[in-house]
């Protein structure tokens, strides 16, 4: 069964690839592929990515967690604070730590106090946007460089690798070939793309960049593989049923949360450490959102979150890095959309066509009709991307069945 | 909690019969006495039913044998020594397991991690799946139970889900096994086969503890039944020197009321009729397939079936919850085309199966929830008129019998059977023309159900015509003028009630004829 998956999805990335890389060279606008391009979308699906997973954590044990973003903010804070006192490294942990207390405050409120789960998250949310404002104006204020709105720049930056032979840098001083890049500048169709792709993943990446990776598979196999995930899911698909078995729901909620917080503060600290070399208000830009989004796009698992996240990154990564690629993009959109169109109309699913064909029209005539992309616009161009895909993907949600309703261990059910 | 140990030196001793014993139990809710100094000997390998009508503290006694509860005063007892369950967990370990009248199961969680939870095989935290599995399979053969451990329970039917929960039990060691109404969901079939495996594992030296309020089911397996009644032990008795209105009599504390044949006459007029009534399902499977039939005015026409052969299709569809092909009129007028809210109007009812999720709100006052559907008249303008609404509430609680402090207090508070009352009263408060009573007496006890009878009755009488769909086959044949038997979508049989027995029901219900 395995099989016939790996080769489905096989089938599907092969596809995705001739389809971009032929809007690519019809267009001309290699931007598409470039490793720069990829590169920094890579960067920024990192943030919204260990969002999406710490949405992810506090739904598996049964709490909505609206205060994401206020978690991020504590991270991105402390973070900064701690690497600019201590290093990089130390100022992850920070960030960590300032995530965690978000989640903690989370915890008592909602766990131990039954105080609604939203209300709760945007209280943190508010509480997070002023309390780091007052904590700047007690510790930033009057240093070189830092002032109510941000820290003073941080000394050191976290060290970057690459793959030696493929994608070019440094090793101990000698200078790697590059092979990935070389296979780029070559245009190849699909293989010039895939050269681009892989140089792009593989190119001066932080390692902060690599643990954010790794919490996916990580966060996959606690929480099916182990017995504290499985009583962690357990207790955000049914408490009451958990709670019959001797599973301490209220303590594996506390647990979750403060993992969720450690996630959103980390995503937090690649935001300010990582991504900049300070602390700024308004860093997190509603990323504690768009990562919550992602969840709901990845079916609340980690796989999903991964793809919805990467999806995001890049149509931001684009905006970012080669603006004017965007009307090649809505051609890319279009070619997308009209495949999933001839599937839906091949497999008769009606709701999936009409949604499919608006998308189809909608791109084409973009395409056909814009020449340069109002500012504005390019700005709304990954939101835009991701609910066109959210209303696409055509998929049965399974959200955990008990995720934000209460639960008083011990009443009478 | 003041558990009295200097009494423990009494029963150590190691040879005792009594598996559990507990004594002296009090508990008490905010508002609600749930048990009252209640006593309790089950003797080792048996089968010991207690008895009591819903709300008597059956299953708070159990809960808090179980660990869930925690007693006020009083001691348990098991194995000999008298201990203190803080949580579930210390009575697993203890071997007392417990099955739940409503189902503890995660409903995307697959049957295997539904097993396994809380007490799961693992290596370092890492759950051990093969040795899980191998095991649960195991325990499955030996009780006769095919089940694919991969399938989420959302997929499974009601029977197989509580296989599912008494392989939870089994697979956790349990030699004290808590049943709480095992029997309310199941067909008779089934429940012959779940008595069978009972027996077995009686046999084995388990020792079942089994909740019930069907006096015959109770007769038919028990070694003892206790009777308890608001809280309190009424007595302990052999299934063998009692018969069933003895039993109901411990039970209600009073003589049942009688269930007597009707005094009054089916009308003439055609109050409600579906014409070729079908509803087409998800999956191009129709669970309602071209379903004709008429009920007179003053008459019940009772709608026997096994669970998921498309009543609950049926009743949406009359009212209007699901679309569907056909028609429905009710006096005369076709309906087929109007608003769930037209049809109300038009003098429709609904009593719903599952009064939980469709027939009230837990969380909200009993006034409130004695408001749903009422809001048009207990309304000024756009605001509601809390001391009419009040006023109706505090009605219907009074001619119903609803058992409460107020009408101020949550719906979660009240028994199973006292919700049920409210959602009868508030259904037939305002003199429907039709009610369509979807197991207007599931879960409830034997007076609860009287009380619910006789107020269908009576709207009968007054010329109301009821739809009664419902499993209990008592209800059916005690209720019904006619009899329609659903089986696969379709009306299989229809069957004069003096002439229906369980067995030929059964047959048609089962499409064995």
């Amino acid at each position: 069964m395995t099989q016939t998956k790996n080769f489905k999805l096989f089938v599907l990335i092969s596809a995705a690839l001739a389809i971009v890389s032929t809007v690519r060279l019809w267009t001309n606008q290699d931007a598409l592929t470039s490793s720069d391009t990829i590169g920094t979308a890579l960067r920024l699906t990192v943030p919204i990515l260990l969002a999406g997973m710490a949405g992810l954590w506090a739904e598996r044990c049964g709490v909505l967690n609206i205060g994401i973003e206020g978690m991020m903010i504590f991270g991105t804070w402390f973070g900064a604070w701690g690497a600019w006192q201590f290093g990089p490294w130390v100022g992850l942990l920070f960030a960590i730590l300032g995530g965690m207390f978000g989640g903690l405050v989370h915890a008592v409120a909602t766990v131990r106090f039954n105080i609604d789960q939203v209300i709760s998250g945007v209280v943190i949310n508010l509480f997070a946007y002023f309390g780091v404002r007052y904590l700047s104006e007690l510790v930033y204020v009057g240093k070189p460089g830092g002032g109510i709105s941000q820290s003073p720049p941080q000394k050191w930056a976290l060290p970057k690798f690459n793959l030696p032979i493929l994608s070019g840098g440094e090793v101990a001083g000698w200078k790697s070939p590059d092979f990935l890049g070389w296979l780029e500048s070559q245009r190849w169709f699909v293989l010039g793309d895939l050269g681009g792709i892989s140089r792009g993943l593989t190119h001066s990446i932080s390692w902060a960049t690599v643990i954010a990776v790794i919490v996916v598979p990580v966060s996959a196999w606690v929480l099916w593989r182990t017995r504290f995930g499985l009583r962690l899911r357990s207790s955000g698909e049914s408490p009451v049923a958990a709670e019959s078995l001797g599973v301490k729901v209220n303590r594996l909620r506390y647990y979750g949360l403060l993992i969720s917080g450690g996630l959103a503060g980390l995503a937090g600290g690649t935001l300010s450490i990582v991504a900049s070399s300070y602390y700024r208000q308004g860093q997190t830009a509603g990323r504690g959102f768009i990562g919550l989004a992602t969840m709901i796009f990845g079916n609340w698992r980690p796989s999903g979150v991964l793809t919805g996240a990467m999806l995001f990154g890049y149509a931001e990564g684009i905006k970012l890095v080669a603006s004017d690629s965007i009307t090649a993009l809505f051609l890319l959109i279009a070619s997308m959309s009209g495949v999933f169109l001839l599937y839906a109309i091949i497999s008769r699913k009606r709701s999936q066509l009409l949604v499919t064909l608006c998308a189809f029209v909608l791109s084409a005539i973009a395409y056909r009709t814009i020449d340069t992309v109002p500012e504005s616009l390019t700005q709304s161009l990954p939101y835009v991307v991701t609910l066109i895909v959210l209303a696409t993907a055509n998929q049965r949600l399974r959200p955990p069945a008990m995720a934000g309703v209460p639960f008083r261990p011990g009443e009478p059910h | 909690m003041q558990a009295g140990s200097a009494k423990s030196s009494q029963t150590l001793s190691t040879e005792s019969a009594n598996i559990v014993e507990l004594k002296n139990i009090s508990k008490s809710f905010p508002g609600v006495i749930a048990n009252r100094d209640i006593s309790l000997r089950v003797a080792r390998a048996t089968i010991h039913a207690i008895v009591g009508e819903n709300g008597a503290g059956k299953s708070t006694l159990m809960k808090i044998l179980y660990g869930l509860h925690q007693p006020d005063s009083g001691t348990i007892s098991v194995n000999g020594s008298v201990t203190q369950f803080k949580s579930p967990s210390e009575a697993i370990a203890a071997g007392v397991g417990m099955v739940h009248q409503h189902f503890m199961l995660a409903d995307n969680l697959t049957v295997l991690e539904n097993i396994i939870l809380g007490s799961e095989p693992t290596k370092l935290g890492v759950l051990s799946l093969g040795d899980a599995r191998k095991h649960v399979k195991e325990i499955a053969t030996s009780i006769g139970v095919e089940i694919d451990l991969d399938l989420p329970i959302s997929e499974l039917g009601v029977g197989q889900r509580q296989r599912v929960e008494i392989l939870k039990v089994l697979f956790r060691g349990a030699e004290i096994l808590v049943l709480d109404e095992p029997t309310a969901v199941l067909v008779p079939q089934e429940v012959d086969e779940l008595f069978t495996n009972l027996r077995k594992l009686v046999a084995n030296g388990t020792t079942i503890l089994f909740i019930s309020h069907k006096l015959d089911e109770v007769l038919a397996i028990s070694d003892a039944i206790t009777v308890i009644r608001q809280g309190s032990t009424v007595a302990t008795v052999s299934p063998k020197s009692v018969d069933r209105l003895k039993l109901a009599e411990l039970m209600v504390g009073s003589d049942l009321p009688s269930h007597g044949e009707r005094a009054t006459k089916v009308g003439e007029k055609v109050q409600l009729s579906a014409r070729n009534l079908t509803v087409i399902g998800k999956d191009r499977k129709s669970p309602v397939q071209s379903v004709s039939f008429n009920v007179a005015e003053g008459e019940i026409v009772g709608i026997a079936g096994v669970d998921g052969n498309g009543q609950f299709e049926l009743c949406e569809a009359l009212l209007g919850l699901v679309a569907s092909q056909g028609t429905i009129e009710i006096s005369g007028t076709d309906v087929s085309k109007l608003s769930i809210r037209e049809r109300l109007n038009k003098g429709l009812a609904y009593i719903p199966f599952d009064r939980h999720r469709e027939g009230l709100m837990l969380a909200a006052s009993l006034w409130e929830n004695g408001l749903l559907g009422h809001e048009g008249s207990l309304s000024r303008g756009p605001m509601i008129d809390v001391d009419s609404a009040k006023k109706s509430c505090r009605e219907i609680i009074e001619r119903f019998g609803v058992m409460t402090p107020s009408e101020l207090v949550p719906a979660f508070v009240l028994s199973g059977g006292n919700q049920q009352k409210l959602v009868v009263g508030r259904n037939l408060a305002k003199a429907p023309k039709v009610l369509i009573a979807a197991h207007p007496t599931r879960g409830i006890d034997v007076g609860a159900q009287a009380a619910v009878w006789d107020e269908i009755r009576r709207s009968r009488d007054a010329g109301m015509s009821v739809l009664l769909v419902s499993a209990d086959l008592e209800e059916i044949l005690g209720l019904s003028d006619r009899i329609l038997v659903m089986f696969d979508g379709k009306i299989s049989a229809e069957l004069e009630p003096k002439k229906a027995t369980p067995q030929i029901l059964g047959k048609y219900m089962t499409g064995a004829q």
